[in-house]
Parts: structure tokens; sequence; C-alpha cells
């Protein structure tokens, strides 16, 4: 589902990555972990197509997303689902608008919208929160309609970067336990953390940046 | 599925409800870019019917020399009306002339007397087709109209002189301070909506991480942009209606316009319909830009 071919990204004379290869299938569930600063959010950026690698291809889907124009990106994130560390709520809309979002931008009609919007809201144990405005929820809640627009519109990727970052221990441990219900469904996850005590409680795949250097 | 012209028309709707003060700030920069604009090109229009007014009143005088009877003066006549620049031709014998001083200066009949009958001579009063009021058309014409029965041509050449290059600098000066107003009012208006579309950049972020297209964002900002523009041309087509019912009754006061443009009560159709459309693309084509702009730059 995402392959990675001696990917390296660098800023200027800064290199953020240094021949990153790997390989995710399909329904698989892992972490991609390393110290502040060793490139986990790069490369989530990569395979979200928000930057572009400096040399070496990227599969996301069986989209090249080191070749896509601005046309084609749209494409490759409508199959993605996003959980980003500031969550990128929009103040100004109700949960049930943010959340509706990733499914308004694919032209779903209003009804498909708020039948979907309510499911994934329960899913995420919001349900009866619609209207309210994300600054009025607390941060695990935020969290929460974040992942519920990641996966509203069932991608199959769901990529997080650091998705308990803000969070409690209890708050953590209920995202991960809805994080790992969604690959349960077939969705394959990858979770950007260096929150070691959450990867010992639910151990799966670790893929270890240092530096900029990927080892498993 | 695609996002339907109606779903498109609702986000536009929300979005210019919801951000009432950015709008009603781009609206008001429209507004007066326009009345600037408009202003500025009342102005000009008004300048223009003037000096075709006073175009009208260039005309030249042809005097009889003395000795050439009635019967040839009428014979000239008949030769000046057949030449084509000529558009009326006013034949005004000696006693008429010398009727019309001795009315306009009761004391004058003595010197009159005194003087003979050449001091007020016959003449042909000749006004010309405003087409061919120019400099070298007009030098060109009085060579043509010379003969040896006119012992003097008076037309006023210094005046036409300064009117042709009143109106070629007029002209000179009307397009580059034109070129000017569009370019500073171009560029009020994409930067009022750069910074509109600014605050609203992580609106428009996330809808971009989420998989929107860019005509998916645009669309809504482009009708915003016509229904900012549509109300700033509403805003300055009252703004300009006032200036005009305030100053212009004034102005005609001092200067002879003729028939100005907005002198008949209204700006006139073709002015509020180039106003409303010059509107809309302003803010269709800021906003279009702005949002493009924000396109190339944001992840």
């Amino acid at each position: 589902m995402i392959r990675l071919y001696h990917v390296s990204k660098s800023y200027g004379s800064a290199q953020v990555l240094h021949d990153v290869t790997f390989r995710l299938s399909k329904g698989e569930f892992a972490y991609l972990t390393g110290a502040s600063g060793a490139g986990k959010s790069t490369l989530l950026k990569l395979l979200y197509g928000a930057e572009a690698p400096s040399s070496g291809k990227l599969l996301v889907g069986g989209v090249d997303a080191s070749k896509l124009g601005p046309a084609r990106l749209p494409l490759l994130r409508r199959n993605l689902g996003v959980i980003f560390q500031d969550f990128k709520l929009i103040p100004n809309r109700t949960v049930f608008d943010n959340v509706g979002l990733a499914l308004e931008v694919i032209g779903a009609e209003r009804r498909e919208i708020s039948r979907r919007v309510n499911a994934v809201l329960n899913v995420v144990g919001l349900g009866g929160k619609g209207e309210r405005r994300p600054l009025d929820l607390s941060g695990g809640e935020q969290q929460r309609v974040a992942i519920a627009r990641a996966i509203v519109n069932d991608p199959a990727v769901l990529l997080a970067d650091e998705p308990t970052g803000n969070l409690d221990g209890a708050m953590a441990v209920e995202v991960m336990e809805i994080l790992l219900s969604i690959n349960l469904r077939g969705t394959t996850v990858l979770i950007a953390t260096h929150d070691n005590g959450l990867m010992e409680r639910f151990p799966h795949r670790r893929l270890r940046l240092n530096a900029g250097r990927l080892s498993e | 599925m695609s996002a339907t012209l109606g779903h498109i028309l609702r986000r536009a709707a929300r979005s210019l409800w919801e951000n009432l003060s950015l709008n009603a700030v781009a609206s008001g920069v429209i507004a007066a870019a326009l009345l600037l604009g408009g202003a500025f090109w009342g102005a000009m229009s008004t300048l223009n019917d003037a000096v075709e007014v006073w175009e009208k009143d260039v005309h030249l005088s042809a005097y009889f020399a003395s000795g050439v009877d009635e019967e040839r003066q009428r014979a000239v006549l008949a030769e000046v009306q057949a030449m084509p620049e000529v558009e009326a031709v006013t034949w005004v014998t000696a006693a008429d002339a010398r009727g019309y001083l001795e009315e306009r200066v009761p004391d004058i009949q003595p010197i009159l007397v005194e003087l003979g009958e050449a001091a007020v001579p016959a003449s042909l009063e000749i006004t010309l087709r405003a087409r061919y009021i120019g400099d070298e058309t007009l030098a060109d014409f009085v060579t043509r109209l010379h003969r040896a029965e006119f012992e003097e041509l008076d037309y006023g050449k210094e005046w036409v002189e300064r009117l042709t290059a009143f109106l070629g600098l007029l002209k000179a000066l009307g397009a580059a301070l034109g070129t000017l107003l569009v370019m500073a009012a171009v560029f009020l208006v994409g930067n009022t909506m750069h910074l509109v579309t600014y605050a609203r950049r992580a609106e428009l972020e996330t809808m971009k991480l989420v998989g929107a297209t860019l005509q998916f964002i645009a669309a809504p900002f482009l009708i915003e942009g016509a229904v900012q523009g549509l109300v700033g041309a509403l805003l300055a087509i009252g703004a300009l209606s006032g200036l005009k019912v305030v100053l212009l009754g004034r102005v005609q006061e001092l200067v002879p316009l003729g028939q100005a443009p907005l002198a008949d009560g209204s700006l006139g159709l073709t002015t509020v319909l180039g106003l409303l459309i010059v509107g809309v693309l302003l803010g269709v084509v800021g906003c279009g830009s702005a949002v493009l702009r924000f396109w190339r730059q944001a992840p």
C-alpha cells in the first residue's frame, strides 16, 4: 500500500531524510518512531504530498506521489486520511461541518454527508456533539474530531502525526483503540509517535528514524 | 460525483454571511476604486464636451474690400457656401454691420460719418464643420478661401492653435492618469483580496489538505468576488450620483459645459452598466488571483 524506494529529502544544504526505503502492506499497522527532528513529520508530508522528495520514488496506494502535479494531488489526498498534529480544524465551523468537509470536497450529497458524519461521530464517541464548535471541546475531543474527519471517507491509508501527543494517558489509550479498530476494518495505518509507553502497550511493527535514516 | 451549482452557491452564501466584515471591506475598496475612476471619467467626459462646445465657436470673418458690389458679394457667398468645410455662412452687408454697431454703441455715428463707408465693411461670417477645425486643415481652408474680393480674413488663428495644443495635452494627460488609476485600482483590490484570503488561510489550507481541488476552493470565492464587486459598484454609483448633484450644477455655473454626460439627473445606462461590469470583474479577478496565489503556496 505504501512503498518508498531510496527516498531522500533535503532543504537547501540540510538533509532531513537519507535514502529511506520501506514497504507497508494493505491492512498493516505500523509506528514511525524517532526523536524530535528525526524526520517523522517530513516523511508523512511526503506521503500526503505536502512536500516532494529530493530523490527516490514513493508510491501510495499505487500512485507515484513523487511525481504528482498540483491537479492530481487532490486525487491522492482523497484516498488518504491524515490526522495532523495540530488537528487543523476550522474553528468557525461546527464539528459536523469539519468532519463533513472531507466528503464535501468529493461532491457527496448532503443526505449522504449527514448519514456518514453522524455514523463516524458515534464511532469516535462524539455522538450528539455535531453542532459544537471545535474550540468548545477539550483537547481529546478535538483530536477525535480530527480522527473522524480522517476516516469519514473510508480511506485506504490512514496517516497520523503524533495523534496522542497532546493527550493524557487515558485519553491516549482511547484514541489508540479507535485507530486500532479502524485498522481492523482493513485500513493501512502509519502512526508517527515517540510515545514508547503506548508502543509497548499496543505492540506493532516499528520503523525507526534516526537523523533521517530508517531502521527496523 | 461532482459539486453541483447549488452546492457551490450554498457555500458562497454561507461564506459571504460568515465573513461579512471582510466582504464589506473588499466591497468598500472596490467602491473607492470605482468612485475614483468614475469621477475621473466623468471629469474627462465633461471636459471633452466643453471642448466640443468651444470648437463649435471657432468661425471666420471674411471682410470684403471696398468697391466690391453686392452682386459680386452674393456670388462669393455662393462660392463659400459650396465649400465642404463650411457649416454655415451669414452675409453681413455694410448697412447691416453699421446698423448693428449703431444699435450697440449709440454715440458712434459721428465717428462713422467721419471715417466714411470703408470703416464698416461688409463681411461673411463663416462657421466651420467640427471635423475641419484642426491646425492644418484650417490653414488649408484659409488659403483656398483667399480671394481678391476680401480685404481681410480674421479667424482667431492663435485661439485655434492654443485649443489644438490644449486638446492634445488633455488627451495625453487623460491617458496617463487613466492608466495610473487603473493600475492603482487593480493593485488595491488585488491586495485587499489577498488579505481577505490570508485571513481565511487556515480554512483554505485544511480544504486543500483533505483533497479539495482548486475549482472546489475557487468557485465560491469567485462568486463572493462577483458579489463584492456588485455591491462595490452599487455603492460607487450611489456616491457618483450624489457627487453629480452636488458638484456639477456648480461647475456648470462657472464654465459653459454644454451637454455634459451627467447633466440630465442620472449617470446614464452606459455608465451604470460599465461600472457594474468593471466592479464585478475587479471582484472576480481580485478573488481569483488571490486564491490562485494561496493555492500555489499552501502545502
